[in-house]
């Protein structure tokens, strides 16, 4: 099957059952989304489908209809993020291992609500679990990016 | 002439009883038709994502507890029902297939709350039969088009087949369909409030 992944074009050998996260993962070696609880109740393996985040623990990779972006894909090394840029500047990362989802989540949320309350971030991004309690400094990552974005 | 008499009463009373009885035994078994309705409506299967306008919809079931909740991850699904608001829209988690794994996300081809107008949790069964009659409150629909509706849509039948070990609603999709013609043809009665 085809999927496009951060611009590529891929050629998969596999089940349409598989998992995204196991055909990004094993099959394309893209490590940036994370396995946390398979089950959608975490959300570190969030990526973005046709630009919303999905969890790609629980999605299908035969059920994948538009392209596919990554952390990897979000941004470049030399061009963040807004949200990348955040995150550094808040040093939000301790053990790093829900930023992947954590971040593409805020991307996500910030495209559809580009001036967001701290409710409406507590509301978003609450369902992306931080086991290092990391949660009011990625607020305050949110609130920076947006600022961003509406000068950009 | 006595014997023609008699045939006469007879068929007086029958011709009475069937003015006097004949209703109010339509009436009856609308009612026992829409109760049948109402054990599917009221179920949480389908009422979790009948709520009111606190937007929340609801988890339960034994791998819940003993009571009904807020679905978890603070959600709350906005005015838009598909939770645009807060960006976090039921469809990150919930995609079109059924998480087969106990607290997993169930799917479909759309996920949503109904609308609030059509709200079931936490209401009685008069107040959703009188809804379910008021085209104010039931998308614009005849009676017909709601059996349709129920028989039909992709998103009413996940209610049958959730997946996994959620409880599926009573009955069937054609049986539930078949309960609201019942009672739309007995004249559509709801019980008193």
């Amino acid at each position: 099957m085809k999927l496009s992944v951060n611009g590529v074009e891929h050629e998969l050998d596999v089940e349409p059952e598989m998992p995204l996260l196991w055909a990004l993962r094993d099959a394309l070696g893209i490590t940036g989304p994370k396995y946390g609880c398979g089950i959608a109740q975490c959300g570190a393996c969030t990526v973005h489908v046709n630009g919303l985040a999905v969890r790609s623990c629980v999605l299908r990779v035969g059920d994948v209809q538009g392209p596919v972006t990554t952390i990897e894909g979000l941004g470049q090394a030399d061009a963040l993020h807004a949200v990348q840029a955040a995150w550094i500047e808040h040093q939000v990362a301790q053990c790093g291992y829900c930023q992947s989802g954590q971040i593409m989540a805020a991307a996500a949320f910030l495209a559809i609500q580009p001036e967001p309350t701290d409710e409406q971030i507590d509301r978003a991004m609450s369902a992306n679990l931080c086991r290092c309690g990391t949660y009011t400094r990625i607020r305050e990552v949110v609130h920076t990016a947006a600022a961003k974005l509406r000068e950009a | 002439m006595a014997a023609h008499r008699y045939w006469l009463a007879t068929l007086a009373v029958i011709v009475v009883a069937a003015f006097v009885h004949g209703p109010a035994v339509a009436a009856d078994e609308g009612l026992a038709a829409w109760a049948k309705v109402n054990e599917v409506f009221s179920h949480p299967r389908c009422a979790n994502c009948h709520v009111g306008a606190d937007n929340l919809p609801i988890w339960s079931g034994p791998h819940y507890g003993s009571q009904p909740r807020p679905h978890g991850m603070h959600v709350d699904a906005g005015a838009s029902r598909i939770g645009a608001e807060n960006g976090l829209l039921c469809m990150s988690c919930h995609g079109p297939r059924n998480a087969e794994a106990n607290h997993g996300p169930p799917g479909a081809h759309a996920w949503l709350l109904a609308p609030v107008s059509m709200q079931w949790s936490g209401r009685s069964s008069a107040e959703i039969c009188a809804q379910i009659k008021d085209p104010q409150r039931n998308g614009g629909r005849a009676l017909a088009e709601i059996a349709d509706h129920v028989e039909h849509d992709a998103l009413v039948g996940w209610g049958w087949a959730p997946g996994g070990d959620r409880e599926a609603a009573p009955y069937s999709a054609v049986q539930a369909a078949g309960f609201l013609r019942e009672w739309a043809g007995h004249g559509a009665p709801c019980p008193s409030p």
